[in-house]
């Protein structure tokens, strides 16, 4: 099945591109994988051209949607090199993990990780869970922190289905802030839903343009109910030592701004996550 | 149009995996239906047309995403989908069949074995010739619904049009949603036309008789 | 990873079943967004499909539409049409794509079931001085009611299977369990909604094929009544 599966998806996604018998390269090619997000595609993207910049055959299995479908691909050796978020990543394989700060989130990510995966060095750029009300909603209740709210009644928190059963949710509000909130799922339209006033805050990514874009008022959340979750590389033990080398300069050149004006360029100019991530890494010095 | 013209050669490679995803499926699961419509023992219909309503049902992000869990499939790759939109052309194609087939007049079957057909000849060179303009029909139907219910494999990770709907929707960009509607919407008719094409190639006798009447 | 047993266990537990988001509260919303996407088409393809089907002009406009619409992929129309319209209107948006699957098969069979009515029974209710609405409504619909239901009976298994793409676009309905139950791994309840829906279409479609029979044989009966 798998075989089938590998050779479908190759012959379907290079046709196009290739011709068959086309000189095969003697190393196996690193398998870069994404979700289906456009901000991470970019990093992939980027990933991916400084691999082939330096001389390494790289094969991009993009948008592989959410992580049930992608980490069991990570761990049988479908895929070797993923871009990930430290929290989101550890709640994964541990969902009553308790670190906040972005280190200690790293070491229980390197320590949570199964045999055969190894967490590369974290970036600083971050895309992490947050909780954000338009600038209007601030301005009329005077809120600079997740706790201000805790004055007002009749809340509704907007965000993905599964925001309902996440410790941060609406139980974690409660617990750690005191705040009381009326869930909504608001699905892929989180944003629009937040603007549009169906609900009052809404659990955005951190690097999400539109924050900037629309004004949106991130709260702070002194007491750490979300984890950090900074962009971090996970590679199967196919990404040879020299890769990893590669891999981690990038991480080391992606600050959080960088991440948020690629993102920015992904929904202004619309451009193509390979553009953006190779105007980045040209800028960086980090291809030629 | 400069969104599109500038990802032309992405819609392009999408619109391949597109079409290989939904081709399978249509093709495979066709044969099977047909076989199965045909072949299958009188005693069995009854349940038979019960399991495939209620697999009909199923929804297909629901079927896409527990197959894994249910018959250990890889979780990458298209197989997932390929499977499952396999399962729902048998559900539609099943029931095309068998009216097709049931169609078929009873004098063309009487004369059949008058002339001392055996079982294999006389489907092949009666029974199948007469049920294709039913099996033609049922085909047309589920290849348009094949290709558009493909695009939700984009939900799964099978990078195809629907990725265009997924992307697009989070980033606002209204040209790249469309532009996947119309690529899924032009293989839906060229596809439909090719069958029909086909359709009327394999049945000269029905043109004719039509010109007749 | 996933038993019959998980599954079990999902559906004995009271918190699955209550509240917001409880599997009560989510299948009446499905069943509300399906209907009112069926009644929309209706409202629009019963009359069109009569009107076709007694004036015996526009076959291939039945046709051809009932093939366009059947490959318009319904995600993306969802989502061109959240976009178009803003998200305040997500409800009309989810109404409008699935009345657009749910069109042809409406259509379809209010076409055929008055095409298909014999010649000679028109021309029998003409020479008793019947004018078009009279034959409409005094013999054309009762003779077609049992195409008609078969038509939404289509109708409803589609646009029951297809709302699980709701919650998508923030809107609830069953596929809220499904799509949620993937994010957080829960399979026992992504496969609880699938059956919910399965049972929910299973219902529906004999509801609809009972009331189908009987128009059936009370048309029979009054026909022998004459």
């Amino acid at each position: 099945m798998k075989k089938t599966a590998k050779l479908l998806i190759a012959s379907a996604m290079t046709a196009v591109l290739a011709l068959a018998g086309c000189a095969q390269t003697p190393s196996e090619p690193i398998v870069i994988g994404s979700q289906a997000y456009y901000s991470n595609e970019i990093i992939a993207e980027a990933y991916a051209l400084v691999l082939e910049d330096a001389g390494y055959t790289v094969d991009r299995q993009f948008s592989l949607g959410q992580r049930d479908v992608y980490v069991p691909a990570l761990l049988s050796g479908e895929v070797d090199l993923f871009p990930e978020y430290t929290g989101n990543l550890l709640q994964y394989f541990d969902a009553t993990a308790t670190a906040t700060a972005a280190d200690d989130v790293y070491s229980a990510l390197t320590a949570a990780l199964p045999a055969g995966l190894s967490a590369l060095e974290m970036s600083g750029a971050s895309d992490q869970d947050s909780y954000n009300v338009t600038a209007n909603f601030a301005a009329q209740n005077n809120l600079t922190s997740i706790g201000d709210l805790a004055a007002l009644t009749g809340l509704k928190l907007g965000g993905a289905p599964e925001l309902a059963e996440r410790p941060y949710g609406p139980t974690g509000l409660d617990s750690f802030y005191g705040v009381k909130v009326e869930f909504e799922a608001t699905g892929d339209a989180t944003v629009e839903a937040l603007v549009a006033g169906l609900v009052n805050m809404a659990n955005v990514y951190s690097a999400d343009p539109r924050i900037q874009q629309l004004g949106l008022v991130t709260l702070a959340d002194p007491l750490g109910l979300f984890l950090a979750s900074n962009v971090v590389p996970i590679a199967s033990d196919a990404v040879d030592q020299k890769a990893r080398d590669l891999i981690n300069k990038v991480s080391q050149a992606m600050t959080a701004q960088d991440l948020i004006a690629m993102n920015v360029r992904s929904v202004q100019e619309q451009l193509s996550p390979n553009q953006i991530a190779r105007e980045w890494l040209f800028s960086k010095g980090l291809i030629k | 149009m400069e969104w599109f013209l500038k990802n032309i050669d992405f819609v392009l490679g999408l619109t391949t995996t597109h079409l290989w995803v939904s081709l399978i499926p249509l093709v495979l699961g066709s044969l099977l239906a047909v076989v199965l419509a045909k072949f299958i023992p009188r005693k069995l219909v009854a349940s038979t047309n019960g399991l495939l309503s209620a697999v009909y049902a199923v929804p297909s992000l629901a079927l896409f995403v527990t197959l894994p869990v249910l018959i250990g499939t890889s979780y990458l790759g298209p197989t997932n989908v390929i499977i499952a939109l396999t399962i729902y052309v048998i559900a539609s194609m099943f029931f095309s069949a068998r009216d097709a087939f049931s169609q078929v007049p009873e004098s063309a079957n009487f004369i059949a074995r008058a002339q001392g057909l055996n079982r294999w000849q006389h489907f092949i060179h009666v029974e199948l010739p007469l049920a294709i303009p039913g099996l033609v029909a049922g085909f047309r139907v589920a290849a348009a619904s094949t290709v558009s219910m493909a695009s939700i494999g984009a939900v799964v990770g099978v990078r195809n049009l629907g990725y265009l709907f997924l992307d697009g929707f989070q980033r606002k960009i209204a040209e790249e949603v469309t532009a996947g509607l119309l690529a899924i919407f032009v293989i839906a008719i060229a596809l439909d036309l090719l069958i029909w094409l086909i359709g009327r190639a394999l049945t000269p006798w029905a043109r004719k008789r039509a010109v007749s009447v | 990873m996933f038993s019959l047993a998980d599954l079990w266990m999902w559906f004995a537990e009271p918190e699955n079943w209550l509240g917001r988001y409880g599997l009560l509260n989510l299948l009446g919303e499905h069943l509300a967004i399906s209907l009112s996407s069926i009644l929309l088409a209706s409202l629009l393809a019963l009359p069109l499909g009569i009107l076709i089907g007694h004036l015996g002009k526009g076959e291939a406009l039945v046709v051809g539409l009932s093939s366009i619409s059947r490959a318009i992929p319904t995600m993306g129309l969802l989502f061109a049409l959240v976009m178009l319209l803003g998200i305040v209107n997500r409800e009309l948006a989810v109404t409008l794509a699935l009345a657009a699957i749910a069109v042809p098969p409406i259509l379809a069979g209010a076409y055929s079931g008055i095409s298909t009515i014999e010649r000679s029974t028109k021309v029998a209710a003409i020479a008793q001085g019947m004018r078009p609405i009279q034959l409409i409504w005094h013999v054309e619909l009762p003779l077609a009611a049992s195409s008609i239901i078969g038509g939404l009976r289509i109708a409803f298994i589609q646009v029951v299977s297809t709302v699980v793409l709701a919650p998508l676009v923030g809107l609830g309905g069953l596929g809220f369990a499904i799509i949620q139950g993937l994010a957080l791994r829960d399979f026992a309840q992504v496969t609880a909604g699938a059956i919910a829906i399965v049972l929910l279409t299973l219902f529906g479609n004999l509801v609809l094929g009972m009331l189908q029979q009987k128009t059936r044989l009370s048309t029979l009966r009054q026909i022998r009544a004459r």
